[in-house]
């Protein structure tokens, strides 16, 4: 007797079809969100009022469940790159299969290596306020590396096509 | 593990691209398997062996290797 059992699928993977949209939010906001770190420029537009459930301003009083006036330009632009940079790392690709699986797999551990590798190298060599930013940039660090070192190793399993067969 | 894919293409005068699209695989994944480099799952494995109208053991086979690590 058999036990009958289901073909592996990738699971919790976007369609396709969102790559390529993705890719289209997350370059103008990358580029946009590092003009913002580098300029420091404020749009006044962008200042509201928001609902904040902790609140501590620099050198400030802590308090809870508060409206503060907010310049929401980072918060736009962070929500921007995640979701964007998710759906890039998260979207099956064109011909997704078990082996493609295989290098999406190995590339997430890699990525998460290193991204926590940099990151004690950063705990241990900068400090103050340049650790600020290393957090800043920590929080989309994991998603790029995946990116970048999945695309990788895609590329270069279509390049080892072109001396066979 | 060793594997006579590229025997049986050539018997069957198949191109890896012909066979990834009988199997539902990328040609990278063919291509990848009769390099060494990616071992089938099983279900994949018993798709090529059924192309080839073949035993999966007649086309993969275990190595000395395969029983160390």
């Amino acid at each position: 007797m058999y036990l009958k059992i289901r073909t592996m699928k990738s699971h919790y993977l976007f369609s396709n079809k969102w790559k390529k949209p993705a890719w289209l939010v997350f370059l103008p906001s990358a580029i946009l969100a590092i003009v913002w770190m580098i300029s420091q420029y404020e749009i006044a537009g962008l200042d509201v009022k928001s609902f904040s459930f902790f609140h501590e301003p620099f050198m400030g009083k802590f308090s809870l469940f508060t409206i503060v006036e907010n310049n929401i330009a980072d918060e736009i632009l962070g929500i921007l790159i995640i979701v964007s940079a998710l759906l890039i790392a998260f979207s099956k690709e064109k011909n997704e299969d078990e082996f493609i699986s295989n290098i999406r797999l190995e590339s997430l551990v890699w990525a998460t290596y290193f991204n926590y590798g940099v990151l004690l190298f950063a705990i241990i060599f900068i400090t103050e306020m340049a650790f600020f930013w290393v957090l800043v940039f920590n929080m989309f660090t994991i998603l790029l590396f995946f990116i970048v070192r999945f695309n990788w190793m895609i590329r270069k399993s279509n390049k080892s096509l072109a001396y066979e067969e | 593990m060793k594997n006579k894919i590229k025997i049986e293409r050539a018997i069957a005068d198949l191109t890896q691209a012909g066979l990834a699209e009988k199997v539902q695989v990328s040609r990278q994944t063919i291509n990848a398997i009769e390099s060494g480099k990616y071992v089938p799952s099983t279900v994949l494995a018993l798709k090529i062996a059924q192309i080839f109208i073949k035993e999966v053991n007649d086309i993969f086979s275990l190595q000395e290797a395969d029983w160390i690590d």
